[in-house]
């Protein structure tokens, strides 16, 4: 287990993230492809993984099933606030460890708010099954903004004088300016992003609505960038509106078109949370941390993710009526002419 | 509006809950016409009440980026949620929101927390041997997220602790959200915070604020059913008392109608268990 109190970097080094965009093909070419494609290509064992949304807001949920039925083995999982996407991810190490393993995870917040705390994460802590290394929101959001600006580190304010500087990578110096403390976060390179945004074009310029959360650092800052999206639109429309584009194309590596891929999390203009899926996946993993049968958890990934052939075939399951009910819900919440 | 309704506004309420008068209490802590960075949960549910009572002009900020936005599409399921961003003037990512923090633009941050000590300091992180059993813990919380970024540099701090003899500690497990560390004299600019720090608790059974020289709770108000004895007998280290100490005013039905049928209609924050 690495030691947080000593210096080493998770993902790339900023040396390592430079040279990856040297050698990158960043040329304007077509970049759809099947997400079972884009996740094979682009996600190794080993590897940090940066976590795009905000807990359940644009979590990239079909990401996270595609990397469950290929498998992982001990990647490294980086993310601010997160909720359905590391559940999905820890979920399957809980059941199939041979299949899906977690070694670390840099966080500042795993839970669903008004959805309740994550069992999984309690699971998986209290056993002692990963490492981690525990930030705030903000220092996860300036960690890949510093990766994302081609830094090894950026100051914060956020949190001198609390734990979190002992329990991390942190380190506290007197400013050379005015002498005061200042705390100095490593940036966070990760090899790959997964997202989900609104509308991306065939090439990868893409449009986020509602908060960018800290997607487009996060894609800034990785070697590689998965989008999956609601709707691949053309280049000509979003290259009108080029103030809009939050991603530039060549930050990114893979384009998907895939319809409710944040779901049963949220995507603003598109669908509202299911907050019952959210609540029935957790009633199925906190009997478990009880010492509880794992069968249940099996079954439900038996039946949504290594059941089906892709994410459509989850989605269909939640029948036509429930899905246009969250559309209608995100309709009032974001009320538009037509 | 006649004369009976009035007093109909005005009349106490005889069944609210505790979270109901937590929700009340941070309504009347904040001012008009200030940025609040709000956190999830209660403080969220407290913003909107003081938006529609003593407070219309009140500006909430979400640290996943939405600023001033008016919050009539109800109240939000996330600080992240699409209903804090219709109406928003300004709306970008979490670190426009912190910087906008961190350069002093926020007069109050609004947090929680599950633990707190005598100098304000708040655990989210963990229970359990620290620092030794960090990677294993007895109990993982779900850790800062935002909380401690508010505690190090909003201008003041309001946090909500219900008031237990366990969560109100005299060492805490971990200390993710800074208030006043030690309390020793300008402990918070010598770490290299900004702010003045926690400025008001609420609990389930009274108001504190923090004395200004030793920086320690200290009873302001307790709560209706409350005494400085039973609030005392509930904390796990000796709390200061103010020489204005008074009784915080029972809940309107008014306030506790607005609570269940205007904000939190479905109860996803303010739990309906009968006082």
């Amino acid at each position: 287990m690495e030691n947080n109190d000593n210096m080493f970097w998770t993902g790339l080094s900023p040396d390592e993230a430079r040279e990856a965009l040297v050698t990158k093909d960043k040329s304007m070419r077509d970049k759809q492809m099947t997400l079972k494609e884009a996740v094979s290509r682009f996600i190794k064992d080993g590897d940090n993984v940066g976590i795009g949304g905000f807990v359940n807001i644009r979590q990239p949920i079909a990401i996270t099933h595609e990397m469950v039925r290929q498998g992982f083995k001990d990647i490294t999982l980086s993310f601010h606030s997160a909720g359905m996407a590391p559940d999905i991810l820890a979920g399957a190490m809980m059941i199939r460890p041979d299949h899906c393993s977690i070694k670390r995870i840099e966080l500042a917040y795993w839970a669903h708010e008004a959805f309740g705390l994550s069992p999984v994460w309690r699971y998986l802590a209290e056993r002692g099954m990963v490492e981690f290394e525990d930030w705030s929101n903000y220092n996860m959001s300036a960690r890949f903004k510093a990766g994302a600006m081609g830094l090894p580190f950026i100051p914060s304010r956020g949190p001198l004088g609390g734990d979190i500087c002992k329990t991390s990578r942190t380190k506290v110096i007197d400013c050379p300016f005015t002498g005061r403390p200042i705390a100095l976060l490593p940036a966070s390179n990760p090899n790959v992003a997964i997202l989900h945004v609104q509308a991306v074009d065939k090439f990868g310029n893409c449009i986020i609505r509602g908060t960018d959360a800290t997607c487009p650092e996060i894609a800034m800052a990785s070697a590689h960038t998965i989008v999956t999206c609601e709707q691949i639109v053309s280049h000509e429309l979003v290259a009108s509106h080029p103030k809009d584009v939050m991603i530039p194309f060549p930050a990114v590596d893979a384009v998907i078109q895939v319809p409710f891929g944040a779901y049963p999390g949220a995507c603003r203009r598109h669908y509202y949370y299911n907050g019952d899926h959210i609540r029935e996946f957790h009633s199925l993993v906190t009997p478990i941390c009880k010492g509880g049968p794992l069968d249940p958890l099996k079954a439900w990934y038996e039946e949504n993710i290594f059941g089906v052939e892709d994410f459509e075939d989850y989605i269909e399951k939640f029948g036509n009526k429930k899905l246009m009910a969250d559309k209608a819900a995100e309709s009032y919440n974001c009320e538009r002419l037509a | 509006m006649t004369a009976s309704a009035v007093s109909n506004n005005m009349k106490v309420s005889t069944d609210y809950t505790a979270q109901e008068i937590i929700v009340v209490a941070g309504a009347k802590v904040l001012e008009d016409k200030k940025i609040v960075f709000v956190g999830t949960g209660l403080p969220m549910v407290a913003s909107l009440l003081a938006k529609l009572t003593n407070a219309p002009g009140l500006i909430p900020v979400f640290e996943a980026g939405a600023v001033g936005p008016p919050l009539k599409r109800g109240l939000p399921l996330s600080v992240g949620d699409s209903k804090t961003f219709t109406g928003a003037s300004y709306v970008k990512g979490l670190n426009a929101a912190f910087e906008l923090t961190q350069r002093g633009f926020a007069d109050f941050g609004f947090i929680g927390g599950a633990e707190v000590d005598m100098f304000g300091n708040l655990n989210s992180t963990m229970i359990g041997d620290f620092p030794a059993g960090y990677q294993k813990p007895k109990v993982r919380l779900p850790g800062s997220g935002g909380a401690s970024d508010m505690a190090a540099s909003c201008e003041r701090t309001i946090l909500i602790v219900p008031h237990d003899k366990k969560k109100f500690n005299a060492k805490l497990n971990y200390i993710t959200s800074p208030g006043h560390l030690d309390g020793s004299p300008n402990a918070r600019y010598n770490a290299g915070m900004q702010g003045k720090g926690p400025y008001r608790l609420i609990s389930t059974k009274g108001i504190f604020d923090f004395e200004e020289k030793s920086k320690r709770m200290r009873i302001l108000f307790t709560f209706p059913g409350e005494t400085i004895e039973s609030i005392q007998a509930a904390t796990g280290f000796e709390l200061l008392i103010s020489p204005n100490v008074s009784e915080f005013p029972a809940p309107t039905e008014e306030e506790v109608r607005m609570i269940r049928e205007d904000i939190d209609p479905t109860g996803v924050f303010v739990k309906r268990i009968a006082k």
